[in-house]
């Protein structure tokens, strides 16, 4: 053990002292990769801050003013976009959440009748599905076009987080469960004092990606609403880019148009952009629990 | 253990009790099932109808199919899905797997951290916002690449790379790398990680190089998880839609519309939509989707003893 040890400590102090040219060539590719990545942010960002042509090549804005924001922050065209954003994040994940849980918690009773032929029933809507069109026209008929439900409520079953949940939930030990029943525990009560305590991870995971599928719709918002009081912030966003004039208030109180376009864009990426680098591990997690289970 | 086969064997009845509370769990999840996922699929049937805003459906038979066989629109939507799709699985697998090769050379753990933190961002932005930036970026009228190009001396005038057929599918290729090479590596690299140092330990030993190193232990190594990220990604390969959605306009059509966005004009955007031509296109994606997403569980099954459903 302690050779290892020191054979490792040895090792290691070699590899840094070492810089042979393959070192310096992976640092400037990486160098050069950082920047590709950062700099059409950074591009944004510069432009949302610019008061003054925000275009062309430059990198440090030419006249500083937050006026893009303001507008953004201040317009009920742009900010309200943003809350239904929120409502739908916030509910589409919560109600994800429970039902993914609960399903994944009933697939793992191996002796419940019926149980086989309920996760093939799942399987099957990820192996075939009806497709854009049926899919409208039952929204439809159901009465829900035109209203946030259309967005978070087929949103919320996803059978692929779901199976997720219960590869994550195969993993807690048996004899938990058996002792909590042998004291009387109730399925619902293994549920929550057991279960969902357990899968803090899963649970935060799979909420993170809820929450981002949520947070970047667009497609199901431009198909199932109409109503432009009902749009999101990335429906919204997007009109914006094509159409200048949704932009006239902009133009009309002395603000370029492209300053206003590009602090909407960083007003979009904030929350990801904040939620991210806290939660990374989880995404991660949530990656690998799919891909890689042996 | 020992208490399983005994469980197995109580009569059905009993074991019904026994698990009555998890079927009322499982009643929330197959309300949603039953209205989300088969419900619509009544809604196929409207693929052998003439149905239109106006008009009720009337039953047409395979008028829908033979209509839509013989479109060019909808061949050329065909041949693009296929193209940009495999395009895109092909660049991406590569761009990360070379990039997760070399973030695993990285000698120091926080560097390692921070790199593999920036690259995996952007997949986190949408593809509305992925696109804005990069239509704001690679605009004629100022932007960014073309200013720079033009100062260089590389192009002689600026070029509206969104909206012409030559360039649109490369740079559908280039923003695809940007937004998701980085977290194509999160696969790869937890491969990596799980060689073991010895293996290197003992080549370095035998005096291999870094780039035999990585040839012979680590690509083998790697193999396997780049012919299993393929398999998996073949099977979506039909449901490519929202970054064509946000990138294309009507001057790139020819080379950039997909069957998701074929059916997405055709039903909402035309004047006089036919929803039972739209949902006949919509069931033939499906076909073909549902056939590669069955061609390739089996194909991972032969591969790694597992299927991918």
């Amino acid at each position: 053990m302690k050779s290892k040890v020191a054979t490792a400590s040895a090792d290691s102090g070699r590899k840094s002292t070492k810089i042979d040219g393959f070192t310096i060539l992976n640092g400037i590719f990486f160098l050069i990769t950082c920047i590709i990545i950062i700099i059409p942010l950074v591009k944004v960002f510069v432009d949302s801050i610019d008061a003054k042509a925000a275009y062309g090549m430059n990198l440090i804005p030419n006249e500083f003013s937050l006026s893009g924001y303001k507008l953004v922050l201040s317009t009920v065209a742009l900010y309200k976009p943003f809350f239904i954003s929120c409502v739908i994040t916030v509910a589409g994940t919560l109600i994800g959440l429970i039902l993914c849980t609960l399903g994944a918690y009933v697939l793992i009773q191996f002796d419940m009748p019926g149980r086989t032929l309920f996760s093939y029933m799942l399987l099957f809507t990820m192996i075939f599905q009806a497709g854009m069109v049926p899919m409208y026209l039952n929204m439809k008929s159901l009465g829900l076009t035109n209203t946030l439900w259309s967005i978070i409520l087929p949103g919320s079953i996803n059978i692929y987080n779901l199976i997720l949940m219960r590869n994550f939930f195969e993993g807690i030990p048996q004899s938990l469960f058996e002792s909590a029943e042998i004291d009387g525990c109730t399925p619902m009560g293994i549920f929550l004092k057991i279960v969902l305590p357990l899968s803090k991870a899963a649970l935060a995971s799979i909420g993170l990606m809820f929450a981002v599928y949520f947070w970047n719709e667009y497609t199901n918002v431009t198909i199932y609403i109409n109503d432009s009081n009902l749009q999101n912030f990335q429906v919204k966003l997007r009109s914006l880019i094509l159409d200048d004039q949704s932009l006239a208030a902009a133009t009309s109180a002395g603000i370029f148009q492209t300053t206003v376009k590009n602090a909407a864009i960083i007003v979009a990426i904030i929350p990801p952009l904040v939620i991210y680098p806290i939660c990374q591990k989880y995404f991660v997690t949530g990656i690998n629990m799919g891909a890689v289970k042996e | 253990m020992a208490t399983q086969p005994k469980v197995a064997k109580k009569p059905l009845k009993v074991r019904l009790y026994t698990y009555r509370w998890f079927y009322l769990m499982l009643v929330p999840v197959f309300i949603f099932v039953f209205f989300f996922n088969y419900l619509p699929m009544l809604g196929i049937r409207f693929a052998f109808y003439d149905y239109t805003p106006f008009k009720g459906p009337t039953w047409c038979g395979m008028d829908n199919f033979t209509k839509l066989l013989s479109n060019a629109q909808f061949w050329s939507a065909f041949s693009n899905t296929w193209i940009l799709s495999v395009g895109k699985l092909i660049v991406n697998t590569f761009a990360s797997v070379l990039l997760s090769l070399l973030i695993n050379e990285i000698a120091g753990i926080h560097l390692k951290k921070f790199v593999q933190t920036l690259v995996y961002l952007p997949h986190f932005l949408s593809w509305v916002v992925v696109a804005s930036i990069f239509s704001i970026i690679l605009s004629p009228q100022n932007g960014f690449v073309n200013d720079i190009l033009v100062t260089l001396g590389i192009l002689d005038e600026p070029v509206y790379f969104l909206a012409d057929t030559k360039a649109w599918r490369w740079v559908f290729f280039i923003v695809n790398v940007w937004k998701d090479t980085g977290w194509g590596t999160v696969i790869f690299l937890a491969t990596l990680t799980g060689i073991s140092p010895e293996l290197y330990e003992a080549a370095r030993m035998d005096g291999a190089t870094r780039t035999q190193q990585m040839k012979y232990i680590t690509l083998p190594a790697l193999a396997d998880t780049i012919i299993i990220v393929l398999i998996l990604n073949l099977a979506k390969i039909m449901n490519l839609f929202e970054s064509v959605l946000v990138m294309y306009n009507p001057k790139v059509y020819g080379v950039a519309d997909v069957l998701q966005t074929y059916v997405y004009r055709q039903t909402l955007t035309t004047q006089v939509p036919n929803f039972g031509y739209s949902t006949a296109v919509g069931l033939f994606r499906s076909l073909i989707g549902c056939a590669l997403v069955l061609g390739c569980n089996w194909a991972s099954k032969k591969v790694r003893g597992r299927g991918i459903i």
